[in-house]
């Protein structure tokens, strides 16, 4: 851990308010593209990282400092995110939004950006594909979600996901490579029907 | 251990020899004998072709959802602020308070010291001591004696 981000959790830990923005800026995309990752609902996603920074603020004398400082807020987040997923699947209200809410809201080299503009078709089939990638992730157990989204759009490495999950190393490559070939053929199959 | 349990766990370390093999983590001995249960094994070869086979749609979805970094609400931050302040009746955002960065078991034993010191200046005070000053016990009266008539 940086000096930094020492200072920063000693700053958090004096109930420093300005820190706690700073912390807000440091890490709010990431933890928010986590749980939307992981949830595919645009609120509900929000809704946890605010939770999440939340439940941060709250614990952050229980942090022991043994890992890094990102490791334990996205355990943090993983575990919100986990729960969320649980308490939706037993309402049944997963929702997903549609692609036209979608492409408005993101943002970044697609969002407005000239070459969108110049080529709206592609701008569309990306969104398209977007769209079918979040359901075929959503259509996992959300212990292969987990473990997907940290390492193939998170890119963290195995050894940070075996600290945020708890997980020994062999059962993380097992059940990564298991949620890949799932999510292969669900976007096979997926791809099939929207054709 | 069951023949299912005992498949799965097989299945599992060679998925793990694999990865490590695809991540290119392996030392040049372990290589090779991998190289070479590819070769022979079906069990291998099974599981090897298939990691190839998801290694272009993993690349294809990581880099699509890179590109597609959702966007979050403006009002985020003074959202989650305002949450705390609500939730805290606004103390979470104030400075500690002695409670809090001083362990209790320290403030008591502070607490306990102080007691004992300005009981031990009292008790050797001599305008204000605690000690409790007896007074000598009262003589019992004179027996009085009744004259007979």
């Amino acid at each position: 851990m940086s000096d930094v981000e020492r200072a920063l959790i000693r700053r958090l830990r004096d109930r420093d308010e300005r820190a706690f923005r700073e912390l807000l800026e440091l890490h709010r995309d990431r933890v928010f593209n986590i749980t939307y990752r992981m949830l595919g609902n645009r609120s509900e996603a929000e809704d946890i990282a605010q939770e999440v920074f939340i439940t941060v603020f709250k614990t952050i004398d229980s942090f022991r400092e043994e890992s890094k400082f990102s490791t334990w807020l996205y355990r943090v987040a993983v575990n919100h995110t986990k729960n969320r997923i649980k308490y939706l699947a037993r309402r049944h209200e997963r929702k997903h939004e549609s692609v036209d809410e979608r492409s408005e809201e993101t943002n970044g080299a697609t969002s407005g950006s000239p070459a969108r503009i110049a080529q709206p078709d592609k701008a569309l089939q990306t969104a398209q594909s977007e769209k079918l990638i979040q359901e075929a992730i959503a259509a996992l157990d959300d212990d292969q979600r987990t473990v997907v989204v940290l390492r193939d759009i998170e890119e963290l490495s195995i050894e940070e996901i075996c600290e945020i999950t708890g997980l020994p190393d062999g059962t993380v490559k097992s059940r990564l490579h298991r949620a890949r070939l799932v999510l292969r053929k669900k976007l096979q199959r997926l791809e099939g029907n929207h054709e | 251990m069951s023949e299912s349990t005992e498949a799965n766990a097989e299945e599992d370390a060679i998925i793990v020899a694999l990865s490590d093999y695809f991540d290119g983590t392996l030392p040049p001995d372990k290589k090779k004998e991998v190289e070479a249960k590819i070769e022979n094994d079906p069990a291998w070869k099974a599981i090897h072709d298939e990691m190839i086979g998801t290694q272009e749609s993993t690349k294809q979805i990581s880099g699509l959802m890179k590109s597609r970094v959702p966007a979050l609400d403006q009002k985020f931050d003074s959202d989650v602020t305002n949450t705390i302040h609500k939730r805290s009746g606004g103390r979470f955002f104030a400075r500690k308070t002695l409670g809090d960065r001083v362990p209790v078991g320290v403030l008591l034993a502070i607490a306990l010291l102080v007691i004992v010191t300005v009981a031990y200046v009292l008790w050797t005070s001599q305008t204000g001591s605690l000690k409790v000053h007896k007074d000598p016990a009262p003589k019992p009266p004179a027996p009085t004696v009744i004259e007979k008539p």
